[in-house]
């Protein structure tokens, strides 16, 4: 299950400012963009289970909130950036998540990864991927994704 | 890859040069010659994990082969011969010099000198650096080097508590226009990644970074140079440690995984991921700070005989290091590991992140164990510090590694380098005519990516946590006045705030006058530390100083050559300021092929890293202006020459003369001044190093938010100096002080017939005027200097 | 006797020492708790007069700050809700803050849920900085009693920004003047400026400054003239003279143990 955090939109312009710059600078200008935060959680849990590791844990309710069914940013023509730590990397949060699920849910989840997504409209692929590998994502340790949302 | 190991013993030199090369052991033809002779020997043919053990016991990164190895220096027609040069430089001058305050040198994981008037503690300092891992990437690089570092303060003597990191980077300039070779990264990302990876991590430990600096230069394009150190307190009477024959060997910490495994191109068929990340690991900072907080308190316990690190080379090193003279029964199956993944051998040597290895006393582990839970530590026992003298690694019943210790540790062969000096053509002339007037060259010396502002990185640093860093980074009346050395009081480690015993640690770098004189860098970088820490008031006369290399290949026999003039340079002003060092690492093979394909090595780089206690840190003075109408003196000749200036890198002066230090008389300077400061003479002081003479001047004055009225006259200085070098000159052993009004006379008594004269006076407006006799120079607004210093590096 | 102050940590906490160091020289008994120790019923919290978080990055401050460390609490509550309720001082200094905030101990209601939260720095990274804050004079607050109406501490945080989403919250805090603290230079975006608030009682309270960093004169930036001439050089190994250099950081531990006493 993948556990998709969102910041409201009235609190999330300072992060999409920063992530547009930061595109900028590696050569793809674009007016919008939204971002959000990933957490996989391998578990044999309940849909209800989720829910409520997802509410009492992983989102703050003043600022944030949260989905289960992951990839819709209301954006128009947009790409999605999908950018995780390689399996073989060492996925400090997600450790520390698992075991906070646990106090949570009452058990362990068997793995939890944590992750990004970008969602970023611009008119190719290519130019995102591009801009994505520049300043993002180090091919040496992360892995990621593009697919048209 | 099995059958050339079964029949390791009969290979030929192609054919084991080969097989080194698919392991990536980097063990070169002589030394796995020695390998074949030791197992012909032994009448049997070695194990994977035996060669992965050798490998790494007998690493640069372990044995400091090059340094610690003969050279045959030649300079002009002369040749000198050193058959250990670190120890006939380096080492020789602690030796010389035998300072009874110095505690442990050169032996442990990190040198310790006496701290504090009470007795009871030491002070334990060590840097080393991650400059690879921080090309590739910037982030995990550097934080796994604040990791390993601090695990070296973690790993001294039984174990010391980090109340310092400090933090020195050398990148390309951000707006190089240098084309890059595809797969590395442009300096504004390493540098980006690179400072929130020592941020994250030396926060999140809870340790303050209070001590740096950042140095640009495109020699550093490919090879990025990230120094990362530690200071910590130890009690004195936990510097020693044994390993007790029948203690346990308990790995504490983060978990073994395939992570660790450098170049682990042989065995990954069956993995799905490519191992390449397996060069580069992500830090987990709080895996760390819980190894931290376990050790501080079983340490006072006395619940273990001996402790150190895991780093290069892993299990591999660390048990084998501890267990040296007692042997050593370990049994990989009992290891806590991140993934199933993984070969036994790979679990020796894996060099995963945050492992402490502690040598337990079976009738202690049971407390041991209970703090370890409290704190939620993972732990595992791995074995057993045998005592029959032979390294038995197992895995369930196999055999992994069975090999007497004496062997692993003996026999490095070892050859002579060639070294020769570099041939630097010198001009000493008249500087060129500056195109601009002298404030607007000022303008452009502070806002020079070396010389300007460093808050924006400084800010993201924890610099105040333990509450301790009373002279901070970052100073003066706003705030933001750039120090000369953070003076650290210690009372997260002490628990007792009537001790005002504190140390002060400052660096010295410059690798620009390197390129052109690696002795005099040498001497000028020393002299720059030790001028740092007079400016805050320590004492000086107890400084203990720190050697970090970093050079580019040591088969060319040039970069050899910039090293042992370099390390004779470290042996001269040791021996000159009385500062032994206390510990060094180096790092070789700092070079990288450019975008055409042409070797792109880095400039000889020595930093310097260096310590001195202050007495009662609440006499430490700051480097801001502090009221009107107090003198400013000048301290120290003004010399001739603009050699590895900053004004050089900008606009070439055709002068390129480094110039020479006079130590003896520096050392006469410093000691006098030393004694203006405790007597409460002076209230603010500041070193003329990088841009020079009107650096200093408006960093003063725009800090304390005082205008100044400068008259040069008076400066003592070499004659025939132009204005220009006067102004940006980099010339040593200089220094700025603002004497209390009214206490000129005792001030001036105290450094009677030395090289100190008064060149004005603090005022309360706004602009520093600054001139030489009749021959006015600048008149400027302190806040537009400040607006051209006040840059966001980042 | 002296009054037991517990100051608790757990896994990443790391401003406990100077916490601990600041209380012991007012005067308290302070003891370092792990929160593992009261989870496993080894020590309780109501044995205890005087209660703080101290800052740090608990548990990674993974999620978000102090989040995890509040979820840990939960199993706790009861004893927290009737150390607040007994009004026994209670100080969460930044990441404490953070914490007191995600447990929804502060700002104070009736169903301890959260109902304001410290978001990421307008900066978007962690900043340690020196700032100049306002003291409420009129605010309840026992901890910050007696001081001038602005002081000088430093931050060091990346998730400061206050925000409180309900209207009728904010209001009835600000007229409650529960907004102990107010930053004279906003640095992170707090709503209202706000540093640091207090319950109705005024025993509990959170912050974002760092009062244990500014405890003693000697740990300002700015240096100023006579320190290093005069104060100092007089001082000398002697303790009391010590005393007499206290700064504005002092006053919130000895305030906390004055009302207790």
């Amino acid at each position: 299950m993948i556990i998709e955090i969102w910041t409201k939109e009235k609190y999330a312009r300072n992060e999409e400012a920063a992530f547009i710059a930061r595109l900028a600078h590696a050569g793809l200008k674009v007016k919008a963009a939204r971002l959000s935060r990933l957490y996989k959680v391998d578990a044999d849990f309940s849909k209800e289970e989720f829910e409520k590791i997802a509410s009492e844990l992983l989102t703050d309710n003043i600022t944030e909130h949260y989905s289960l069914s992951p990839g819709k940013a209301g954006l128009k023509d947009a790409y999605r950036a999908e950018v995780w730590l390689k399996d073989s990397v060492t996925d400090v949060v997600g450790e520390s998540v698992k075991e906070a699920v646990a106090d949570v849910a009452g058990k362990l989840p068997e793995a939890v990864r944590f992750g990004h997504a970008y969602y970023v409209p611009c008119d190719s692929e290519q130019k995102l991927k591009h801009a994505v590998t520049k300043t993002l994502v180090n091919e040496i340790v992360n892995k990621f994704k593009i697919e048209k949302c | 890859m099995t059958d050339l190991l079964s029949t390791f013993t009969s290979l030929s030199e192609k054919e084991l040069v080969a097989l080194d090369k698919a392991c990536g052991w980097s063990l070169n033809a002589a030394e796995l010659a020695e390998v074949q002779r030791q197992f012909r020997k032994m009448g049997r043919q070695p194990s994977r994990g035996e060669l992965e053990t050798l490998a790494q016991t007998w690493s640069e990164h372990c044995k400091h082969k090059t340094f610690s190895g003969p050279v045959s220096f030649k300079s002009g027609g002369k040749v000198k011969k050193y058959k250990n040069l670190f120890k006939e430089t380096i080492v020789k001058a602690t030796k010389t010099l035998n300072r009874k305050w110095c505690l442990s040198v050169f032996t442990d994981n990190a040198g310790i000198v006496e701290f504090g008037k009470s007795g009871k503690w030491g002070l334990a300092f060590k840097a080393e650096t991650h400059n690879h891992p921080c090309a590739v990437e910037p982030y995990g690089g550097a934080e796994t080097g604040v990791g390993g570092v601090v695990r070296d303060i973690l790993g001294v003597g039984l174990g010391a508590k980090p109340v310092l990191n400090t933090d020195n980077f050398c990148f390309g300039y951000l707006d190089s226009k240098k084309k890059l070779p595809k797969n590395s990264h442009p300096p504004e990302r390493i540098m980006r990644g690179v400072v929130e990876g020592v941020r994250d991590y030396g926060n999140r430990m809870g340790i303050p970074t209070a001590s740096g600096g950042i140095y640009f230069d495109d020699g550093y394009l490919l090879n990025p140079l990230v120094y990362v150190g530690c200071a910590g307190l130890i009690p004195v009477d936990k510097i020693g440690k044994k390993v007790i024959p029948g203690d346990l060997i308990v790995s504490i910490g983060g978990r073994t995984g395939r992570d660790g495994i450098h170049g682990a191109t042989f065995s990954s068929a069956n993995i799905d991921e490519d191992t390449s990340a397996s060069a580069v690991q992500i830090g987990h900072a709080v895996n760390e700070k819980k190894t931290l907080d376990v050790l501080m308190r079983a340490r006072d316990l006395g619940l273990y005989s001996a402790v150190t690190d895991c780093g290069a080379g892993g299990f591999s090193s660390a048990i084998g290091e501890l267990g040296s003279e007692t042997g050593a029964h370990v049994r990989l199956e009992n290891a806590q590991l991140k993934d199933t993944h993984i070969e036994p051998w790979e679990i020796w040597v894996s060099e995963s992140q945050e492992r402490m290895i502690l040598s337990v006393p079976k009738a202690k582990l049971r407390k041991l164990e209970a703090i370890l839970k409290a704190e939620s530590c993972e732990y595992c026992v791995l074995g057993t510090f045998s005592g029959d003298g032979s390294l038995l690694v197992t895995y369930g019943g196999e055999k992994i590694v069975d090999l007497p210790m004496a062997f692993l540790h003996g026999g490095v062969p070892n050859f002579e380098k060639p070294a020769v000096r570099r041939n630097v053509k010198i001009s000493g002339g008249n500087p060129a005519k500056p195109a601009k007037s002298y404030g607007g060259l000022l303008k452009d010396v502070l806002s020079h990516p070396n010389v300007c502002s460093r808050h924006s990185v400084i800010n993201q640093y924890d610099h105040e946590v333990q509450g301790g860093t009373v002279i901070k980074p970052l100073q003066g009346k706003y705030g933001d006045g750039p120090g000369d050395a953070a003076v650290i009081w210690p009372q997260s480690a002490t628990l007792d705030l009537n001790d005002f015993s504190g140390f002060a640690v400052t660096h010295g770098f410059n690798p620009a006058a390197g390129r052109i004189d690696p002795y005099q860098m040498a001497l000028h970088s020393v002299d720059e530390a030790v001028r740092n820490l007079l400016c805050v008031g320590a004492e000086i006369s107890r400084t203990a100083i720190l050697d970090n290399f970093c050079a580019a290949s040591p088969r060319d026999p040039e970069v050899m050559g910039d090293l042992v003039l370099a390390a004779e340079g470290c042996h001269d002003a040791a021996m000159a300021y009385g500062a032994p060092f206390i510990s060094g690492k180096d790092s070789f093979y700092n070079q990288a092929k450019d975008a055409d394909g042409k070797e792109y090595p880095v400039p000889i780089s020595l930093l310097i890293s260096a310590t001195a206690p202050v007495e009662d840190i609440r006499g430490a003075i700051t480097m801001n202006y502090k009221e009107a109408g107090n003198p400013v003196y000048l301290a120290g000749v003004s010399r001739r020459g603009m050699g590895g200036s900053v004004y050089n890198d900008m606009a070439d002066s055709g002068n390129n003369l480094i110039s020479p230090l006079d130590m003896k008389a520096a050392v006469q300077l410093y000691t006098a001044v030393l004694k203006t400061i405790k007597s409460g003479c002076v209230c603010a002081a500041h070193d003329v190093s990088q841009g020079g003479l009107a650096v200093t001047l408006s960093e003063m004055a725009f800090s304390g938010g005082f205008g100044a009225d400068i008259d040069l006259a008076g400066a003592a200085r070499e004659e025939g100096l132009s204005a220009l070098e006067l102004l940006f000159g980099e010339s040593p052993a200089r220094l700025v002080l603002e004497v209390v009004k009214g206490k000129e006379a005792e001030f001036l008594k105290l450094v009677k017939g030395l090289p100190v004269n008064e060149i004005g006076y603090v005022k309360e407006d706004r602009a520093l005027e600054v001139k030489d006799g009749w021959s006015r120079l600048f008149a400027e607004d302190i806040l537009t200097l400040k607006k051209s210093w006040k840059r966001d590096l980042i | 006797m002296k009054p037991k102050a517990v100051i608790l940590r757990g896994t990443g906490t790391n401003c406990d020492i100077e916490t601990y160091n600041s209380f012991k020289y007012v005067g308290a008994e302070p003891e370092l708790v792990h929160i593992n120790q009261l989870l496993s019923g080894e020590k309780k919290v109501l044995d205890y007069s005087i209660m703080a978080f101290p800052g740090g990055f608990s548990y990674g401050d993974d999620i978000s700050a102090g989040k995890i460390y509040a979820v840990k609490m939960r199993k706790l509550s009861a004893d927290f809700e009737a150390f607040i309720k007994d009004k026994r001082p209670v100080i969460g200094i930044c990441n404490g803050f953070q914490i007191l905030v995600k447990t929804g101990f502060l700002p104070e209601n009736k169903a301890n849920a959260q109902v304001s939260t410290l978001y990421t720095n307008d900066c978007g990274h962690f900043l340690a900085k020196w700032i100049k804050v306002k003291i409420n004079k009129k605010s309840p607050c026992i901890f910050t009693k007696g001081l001038p109406e602005e002081i000088e501490l430093p931050i060091a945080h990346g998730e400061g920004k206050f925000i409180v989403e309900d209207k009728t919250t904010m209001a009835d805090l600000v007229a409650r003047d529960l907004h102990a603290m107010t930053y004279s230079e906003n640095p992170n975006g707090s709503m209202l400026d706000i540093a640091g608030i207090t319950n109705a009682a005024g025993t509990c309270f959170g912050l974002m400054p760092h009062p244990e960093r500014n405890f003693f004169a000697w740990q300002n930036p700015d240096r100023p003239r006579s320190f290093s001439a005069g104060a100092a050089a007089k001082g000398r190994g002697k303790p009391a003279a010590a005393r007499e250099a206290v700064a504005a950081g002092y006053q919130f531990f000895k305030n906390a143990v004055d009302y207790v006493g």
